[in-house]
C-alpha cells in the first residue's frame, strides 16, 4: 500500500478566516517593532557578520533571532526569513549569507531565547489554549514569525523586492502561513510540512508532535469540537489558496512525522499557479534534503537574484 | 586535539564517578496523566546529579508485569526534552521502558543555568574544573543510576540511544548492555572541525577563531572526552550510526573508535534518509533483543512499503 496522493483533509475553511487574521494584523502594526541589532563576534567570521536581534510582536512579546549578512559588500542584498522546526533549536544561518543572503533565522515565542514572557513548553505549545482561537499558542507565534519580514524591511541592506521564505516541517508550515500573509515574499520554499492537515494528521500519524492533540483529546473528548473548529483558523490549507508567489513543496513519502497525505492536499489548495511539488520516494521527514538543497538554491537564485 | 590519552584519564574518571556516589539520586516522581496512555504510564522524575544540580527525565512504563527492556534516550546538545525522540511510533512505549533525561541547561533543568545552542560544548572550557560537560556525563550517568532503582527493569538489556553521550555511558557506567550512537561532537573535535562551518562543531571553531591560544588547552581538556579514549571500555553490543561516505563522521574516519570497542560492533554508513536509516536501527534493536523472528515497532508511515 502506497500514499494516496489524492488525499484531501477534512479541513474547512472559516468564513470569517480572513477576518480573523485581519485583526491579528491590524494589532500587530499597531505595536512599536522595537529593533535591537548587536553584532555577535564570537560567531561572525571573515565571511559572514552575524547579529542577535530582537523585536517585538503580538501582546508585545519580545522575539528574538539570529540575523547574518555576507562580508561581500554589495549595494542590496536579497534576503530569506528562515522559519524553524518544532522542536530544534533555530540556527545561526551562517550558510545562506555565505551564499550571498541577507538571512533572519527566527525564534518565535516560546523557542529559546525567546521564552521569558510565553512558554508552554514541548510537549505543550501545540495545545496550549487550543480551544480557543483567541489565546491559541500559535497565534502569537504565527505573527511571531510574519514580523520577521518587517524587520527584514527596517534593514538598509534588503533589497524589500527580493525577499524569500524557507524552513522545513514547522519550518514548511510558517513559509505556508508567511507567504500567504505577507505579499513582500516573492519566493517560497516549504520542507515537510507541518501544521497542515491538523485533524487528519493525528488519525494518520503515531508519532510527536501530533500526538500531543491526541494526548489532549484523551484527557477531553468533550472538546473536540472547540479543538477542530480552532485548528481551522491555523491549518496551512486554509492559508494556501492565498499565496500567489512563486514556490516549492518537497515531501519524503514515508515521512514518520508530518504525513505526506497532507502535503499533497495542501500542495492541491495552493493558489500560486507558479508552484512545483518534489516527492522523494524512500524518504522520511527529512524529505530528501541531501538532494533538495541543490534545487532549493536553484530556485532561491532564480528569483531572488536572477 | 592530542592524538594522545592523557595519562590521568583513569583518574579524571574515577573521581566524578566518586563525586557522583556521594551525591544522593534523590528521586521524585510524578504521574504525567495527559502523556500516559492505554498502553504505557508516563512519569516526569526529578533527580539530583553533582554540583549539586537538579536534572529531569520523562519515565514511560509499559502496562502490565515486567521485567521490560529499557531505552535510556541520553541528553542531547539541543534544548527540548522529548518524551521520546520526534518521529518515533508511540506504540514503541508498549515494550519498553523509555527514559528521556534534560542534563543541565536543557529545558526542564535549566534552573539555575540555562545553556544556550550554540554554546552548551564550549561552555566553561576555560579550565578542567569549569568546563560544563563535565556535568552533563554526570548526568548522563546518573540517569543509568536511577534507572537501575526501578523495578520493572530488564537489567539484561539496557539500551543507551543518543549521540556521542550514548557512548560515553557505555564506556563509563557498568549498566549499559546496547549502545545505539550516531557520533556528532566528541571524536577528534578539534580536528573535526577543522573540515567544517556546520554547527555544533562550528561552536569549536567561533571560540578558537576568538582565543587561538587557547588551541593546546582546549584540546588537552577535550582529549578526556574524546571518544577513541574511551572505545576501549565499551564492552556493549554497539551499533554506530556514521556518516555517508565521506561525510564528516563517515565509516573510515570512526576506524579509531569502532576497531578498538571491546564488544561487537555494527557500523551503519548513513543511507541519506531517515526513513532507511530509522528502519535499521529498529530492525537492529529488534533482533538483538527480541531475536530475529520478532517484529520492529515502526511509525505508521514506514509500514507502507
Amino acid at each position: 500500500m502506497g500514499v494516496d496522493r489524492d488525499y484531501r483533509c477534512r479541513v474547512t475553511k472559516p468564513e470569517d478566516f480572513n477576518e480573523f487574521w485581519g485583526l491579528v494584523l491590524d494589532e500587530l502594526s499597531s505595536i512599536e517593532l522595537n529593533v535591537e541589532c548587536e553584532k555577535d563576534e564570537l560567531r561572525s567570521d571573515s565571511e559572514v557578520t552575524v547579529y542577535q536581534i530582537f523585536y517585538d510582536s503580538l501582546d508585545h512579546v519580545r522575539i528574538s533571532g539570529w540575523y547574518s549578512v555576507p562580508n561581500t559588500p554589495v549595494n542590496r542584498l536579497p534576503a530569506i526569513l528562515l522559519v524553524p522546526g518544532y522542536q530544534s533549536d533555530p540556527p545561526i544561518p551562517k550558510d545562506w549569507s555565505a551564499k550571498g543572503y541577507a538571512c533572519l533565522s527566527v525564534n518565535p515565542r516560546g523557542k529559546v531565547r525567546s521564552r521569558s514572557q510565553f512558554d508552554p513548553g514541548y510537549p505543550g505549545l501545540l495545545t496550549h489554549r487550543i480551544v480557543d482561537k483567541n489565546t491559541y499558542s500559535y497565534r502569537g507565534f504565527y505573527a511571531d514569525a510574519w514580523r520577521g519580514i518587517d524587520f527584514l524591511l527596517s534593514r538598509g541592506e534588503v533589497d524589500s523586492e527580493r525577499i524569500g521564505v524557507a524552513g522545513s516541517s514547522q519550518g514548511g508550515g510558517l513559509a505556508i502561513t508567511t507567504s500567504a500573509m505577507r505579499k513582500e515574499i516573492k519566493a517560497a520554499s516549504a520542507g515537510a510540512p507541518y501544521l497542515c492537515g491538523f485533524m487528519d494528521a493525528i488519525e494518520l500519524t503515531d508519532t510527536y508532535p501530533y500526538q500531543e492533540i491526541n494526548d489532549y483529546l484523551r484527557t477531553y473528548p468533550d472538546r473536540l469540537e472547540e479543538v477542530e473548529s480552532t485548528l481551522a483558523y491555523f491549518d496551512g490549507i486554509s492559508f494556501a489558496d492565498q499565496i500567489d508567489c512563486p514556490i516549492i513543496v518537497n515531501l519524503g513519502l514515508q515521512d514518520n512525522v508530518c504525513p505526506p497525505e497532507t502535503g499533497y492536499a495542501l500542495f492541491e489548495t495552493i493558489g500560486s499557479k507558479d508552484k512545483k511539488l518534489f516527492e522523494y520516494e524512500g524518504h522520511g521527514h527529512e524529505a530528501g534534503r541531501y538532494v533538495h538543497s541543490g534545487i532549493m538554491d536553484q530556485f532561491f537564485d532564480k528569483y531572488l537574484k536572477g | 586535539m592530542s592524538d594522545n590519552r592523557p595519562l590521568d584519564f583513569g583518574q579524571f574518571w574515577y573521581s566524578l564517578g566518586k563525586e557522583l556516589s556521594e551525591v544522593p539520586i534523590a528521586a521524585e516522581t510524578e504521574t504525567l496523566t495527559m502523556r500516559s496512555t492505554d498502553f504505557a504510564d508516563l512519569y516526569g522524575i526529578h533527580i539530583s546529579s553533582i554540583g549539586p544540580y537538579a536534572i529531569y527525565g520523562y519515565l514511560s512504563i509499559p502496562k502490565g508485569d515486567g521485567p521490560f527492556p529499557v531505552i535510556y534516550y541520553v541528553p542531547k546538545n539541543a534544548s527540548v526534552l522529548e518524551i521520546i525522540p520526534q518521529g518515533t511510533s508511540n506504540q514503541i512505549r508498549s515494550r519498553y521502558i523509555t527514559f528521556s533525561l534534560a542534563c543541565r541547561g536543557m529545558r526542564t533543568a535549566d534552573s539555575p543555568y540555562a545553556a544556550m545552542y550554540p554554546g552548551q560544548l564550549t561552555e566553561g572550557i576555560e579550565s578542567f574544573s569549569s568546563y560544563l560537560y563535565r556535568g552533563v556525563v554526570a548526568d548522563t550517568l546518573r540517569g543509568l543510576d536511577f534507572l537501575l532503582t526501578c523495578p520493572s527493569i530488564d537489567k539484561s538489556s539496557i539500551v543507551a540511544w543518543g549521540n556521542d553521550n550514548a557512548l560515553l555511558a557505555g564506556a563509563l557506567h557498568g549498566a549499559v548492555t546496547h549502545i545505539v550512537s550516531t557520533p556528532s561532537f566528541l571524536y577528534d573535535t578539534i580536528n573535526q572541525a577543522s573540515r567544517t562551518s556546520s554547527y555544533p562543531l562550528e561552536e569549536f571553531n567561533d571560540y578558537l577563531r576568538h582565543n587561538p591560544e587557547r588551541k593546546g588547552q582546549i584540546s588537552e581538556i577535550l582529549s578526556y572526552y574524546d571518544l577513541r579514549f574511551h572505545s576501549s571500555a565499551i564492552t556493549a553490543e554497539s551499533l554506530i550510526m556514521a556518516d555517508y561516505d565521506g561525510g564528516l563522521f563517515d565509516k573510515k574516519t570512526l576506524r579509531n573508535l569502532t576497531e578498538n570497542m571491546n564488544g561487537a560492533v555494527t557500523v551503519h554508513p548513513s543511507e541519506r534518509s531517515s526513513y532507511k536509516d530509522g528502519m535499521f536501527c529498529e530492525k537492529w534493536i529488534t533482533d538483538k533483543l527480541f531475536g530475529k523472528d520478532a517484529t520492529p515497532i515502526v511509525p505508521n508511515h514506514w509500514k507502507l512499503e
